[in-house]
């Protein structure tokens, strides 16, 4: 399945449209109902690190991830984004072949993992969630102990630099604060150099310091060309990190593509906020003139902005109505509002 | 299997093992601890005691004169035994450790020699073997007497002998009793709560999942803790026999039997611990069942206090402890060297071992659900 956004000949809109690689379909546009022939690219397998197909696991009458089906490009850093209980681990570990799909089938780096799971360990690395290495060994014997289980084994030293380790090698991995520990894990999904990094929520519990540290370290990963799988409840993380993004709900995958994709395709544009805004009228009189207007307390207003044009025409609006206001701010639709949109609730109240 | 990854994986085991101070604790110390206290309690005053008690059935000059002799040497402590005495009972009612009897016939004997090179004469010490140091001093002191009037009688040929006999030949002291328990009660701790970690908290952790997806395989892995658990088992027993031999001069043999015992039980406890980590999954719950489990059978198996001591129906629960058979391997084979008893423990503990670990083994996943 691929999605691919085309623009309208005639209206220039742009519609989203999914349907099999290297299919022929007509479509009509949302529109202007032009009708219209669109191609799907063909797939170029060989450019996929992880193809997922159709994976399913039911848990007695749970079905906690159902027909999941995407690709994650070489070099991708690709984020499974979701709230607590929505299937991301669940999904992660059937592909690292811990957990034993329902139904469906996993590719990594062109090989079924059914099959040939023993062949490829070699390229790649995984840190589980809320993983907790050996307590008793130093941050330098933790790298050494899990490097050695490796034919290929990366530059212990190298990866301690990288990651800014230095000052801790010598450190007994009990010791070490959240931050650390997952940076360790970080750390530790690099020994054998892979080419594909799976991350089930590296950052969760972290406090933000902590986590940009951790960005960091994942962001340079796409530096060395490394696929990067990642796990997260925090769309701040999805939106710095990924190039792809996968929203999955109650187990399915409700949006897929990169930032700009799910912004364009599923945001609300732009969202004109008013601060400070004297008059109670304001509010009503925006809706009277038919914006999509909501209060959001404090005496902030925010407006929906589909064409930019129309921030103009709200602030005339608001000056021909003598109405003050203290400072107005543009903010441009995010991943938070996707996924409202997509769900009707917000990603950290979402429990599945 | 890859022996490169098992012994690096020892390596580390040990490495963690040695800085976690409370598992040193229990493993070494607490062991030791629990030697020395009960062998003190238990072993009288321990104090060594060359006096030895002599009976003199002969009455001649010659016996005399051999009583002179060793009264001489500064040594020995001579106490004169009535002739009219039953030996085993005396012994035993009197708590003696050394005993010697000179039968009747001894002068007659060595005279007789001069012309009858095939006459012979026996002495017979009695002795406590478990009072090795002592006794063995006293022996040798009559040994060498012994010899000495050889040499002068005859120039060496064995007219005197000395025939040995133990004064207690089923009765051992307590802390021979109990060392071979303290083992058996180590192996297993260890084994069981190691083996439960592993099950639980390496599970929790992630590890077993990271592992999963390395290239080390779940035999490797096995082999890798089993060696770790053996050599901890080793340490355990070589440590507990070297306090009971150092300073309860406890006499211990190193058999095939007592090595195949250890190996069976570091087997065994670390399948029941398997068997534990598989259904109750949380750590600090299956160590509470570990315990439940390892404290009444401690009690209930005769690690500590004699089975005979307890009442019938616990006698009988014995029965169907693994931990019973470990205790009467390991003490009939290192101990009381009571070679059948030793083997057929020793199988009842190899075939336990295979069950139990076995089925650890099958039960335990790595694969989550
Ligand atoms: N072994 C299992 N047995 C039964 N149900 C399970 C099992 N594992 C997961 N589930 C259920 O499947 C659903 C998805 O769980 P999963 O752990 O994949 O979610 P998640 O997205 O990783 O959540 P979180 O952000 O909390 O890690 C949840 O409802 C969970 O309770
Ligand atoms: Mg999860």
């Amino acid at each position: 399945m691929v999605t691919k956004r085309f623009q309208c000949p005639s209206c220039r809109e742009i519609a989203s449209f999914s349907g099999s690689a290297g299919e022929q379909v007509i479509v009509t546009c949302p529109s202007c109902l032009h009708q219209g022939k669109i191609v799907f690219p063909a797939e170029d397998t060989a450019s996929y690190a992880i193809e997922v197909s159709h994976l399913k696991k039911v848990y007695g009458n749970l079905v906690a991830v159902n027909d999941i089906s995407f690709n994650v490009k070489k070099g991708e850093i690709f984020a499974f984004l979701g709230p607590n209980g929505a299937g991301k681990t669940t999904t992660v570990e059937m592909i690292e072949s811990i957990r034993e799909p329902t139904a469906g089938t996993v590719k990594l780096l062109g090989e079924d993992t059914k099959t040939s799971f023993d062949k490829i360990k070699e390229q790649i690395s995984i840190l589980p969630q809320e993983f907790h290495s050996f307590e008793r060994l130093t941050v330098r014997e933790t790298l050494e102990y899990f490097s050695k289980l490796y034919k290929k084994q990366a530059d212990i030293d190298g990866i301690i630099t990288a990651l800014n380790l230095q000052s801790y090698e010598k450190m007994l991995y009990r010791n070490l604060s959240g931050g650390l520990k997952q940076r360790v894990g970080v750390a530790l999904s690099l020994v054998n150099e892979p080419d594909i990094v799976f991350l089930d929520e590296p950052t969760t519990g972290l406090d933000p310091k902590a986590r940009r540290e951790v960005w960091q370290v994942v962001a340079n990963l796409r530096q060395q060309g490394k696929t990067v799988f990642l796990t997260t409840h925090y769309m701040e993380e999805a939106e710095f990190l990924a190039d792809h993004i996968a929203i999955i709900y109650k187990g399915r995958i409700i949006a897929e593509g990169s930032l700009d994709d799910l912004i364009t395709t599923y945001g609300r544009g732009s969202v004109l906020h008013i601060q400070g805004c004297t008059s109670s009228e304001a509010l009503v009189i925006l809706k009277d003139e038919g914006y999509d207007a909501r209060s959001e307390g404090n005496g902030t207003i925010a407006v929906t902005i589909t064409y930019k044009d129309r921030v103009l025409d709200v602030l005339s609006t608001l000056r021909h109505e003598a109405i003050d206001y203290e400072s107005i701010e543009i903010r441009r639709s995010n991943l938070e509002e996707v996924f409202l949109e997509l769900t009707g609730s917000k990603l950290q109240e979402a429990e599945a | 299997m890859n022996p490169r990854i098992i012994g690096m994986d020892v390596l580390f085991s040990i490495k963690s093992w040695w800085r976690s101070r409370g598992t040193v604790f229990w493993s070494l110390l607490f062991p030791i601890m629990l030697i020395l206290i009960f062998g003190a309690i238990f072993s009288g005053t321990g104090s060594t005691n060359f006096s030895v008690y002599v009976q003199d059935h002969d009455h001649s000059a010659m016996s005399s004169q051999l009583m002179d002799i060793m009264n001489k040497t500064g040594v020995l402590k001579i106490t004169m035994v009535n002739e009219s005495e039953n030996v085993t009972k005396y012994i035993k009612d009197h708590d003696i450790k050394a005993f010697l009897v000179i039968p009747n016939g001894y002068a007659q004997h060595i005279n007789q020699s001069f012309v009858d090179p095939n006459s012979k004469v026996n002495l017979t010490f009695y002795y406590d073997p478990t009072e090795t140091s002592s006794t063995e001093i006293i022996r040798s002191v009559i040994s060498n007497i012994i010899q000495t009037m050889n040499m002068g009688l005859s120039n060496g040929r064995n007219i005197v002998g000395l025939s040995t006999q133990s004064t207690i030949t089923e009765k051992f002291n307590y802390i021979d009793f109990f060392i071979p328990g303290m083992i058996g009660f180590t192996i297993m701790q260890q084994a069981i709560y190691g083996s439960i970690e592993r099950n639980t908290k390496y599970r929790k952790d992630g590890i077993l999942r990271k592992l999963l997806t390395t290239p080390i395989t779940r035999s490797e892995w096995i082999l890798a803790k089993m060696t770790f658990m053996l050599f901890l088992s080793f340490l355990t027993t070589t440590i507990a026999l070297a306090v009971g031999v150092l300073v309860w001069g406890v006499k211990v043999n190193i058999t095939p039997l007592m090595i195949l015992t250890i190996v069976s039980s570091s087997f065994l406890f670390s399948g029941i611990g398997m068997i534990i980590g598989r259904f109750v999954k949380e750590e600090e719950t299956a160590d509470m069942a570990a315990g439940a489990i390892s404290f009444p059978m401690m009690f209930l198996a005769g690690t500590f206090f004699p089975l005979a001591q307890m009442p019938s129906f616990l006698q009988t629960i014995a029965q169907v402890l693994p931990l019973y058979y470990v205790n009467e391997a390991l003490r009939n084979s290192m101990i009381y060297m009571n070679q059948s008893l030793a083997i057929t423990n020793a199988a009842i503990v190899l075939v336990f071992a295979v069950i139990f670990f076995v089925a650890g083994v099958l039960l335990t996943k790595w694969r989550e659900d």
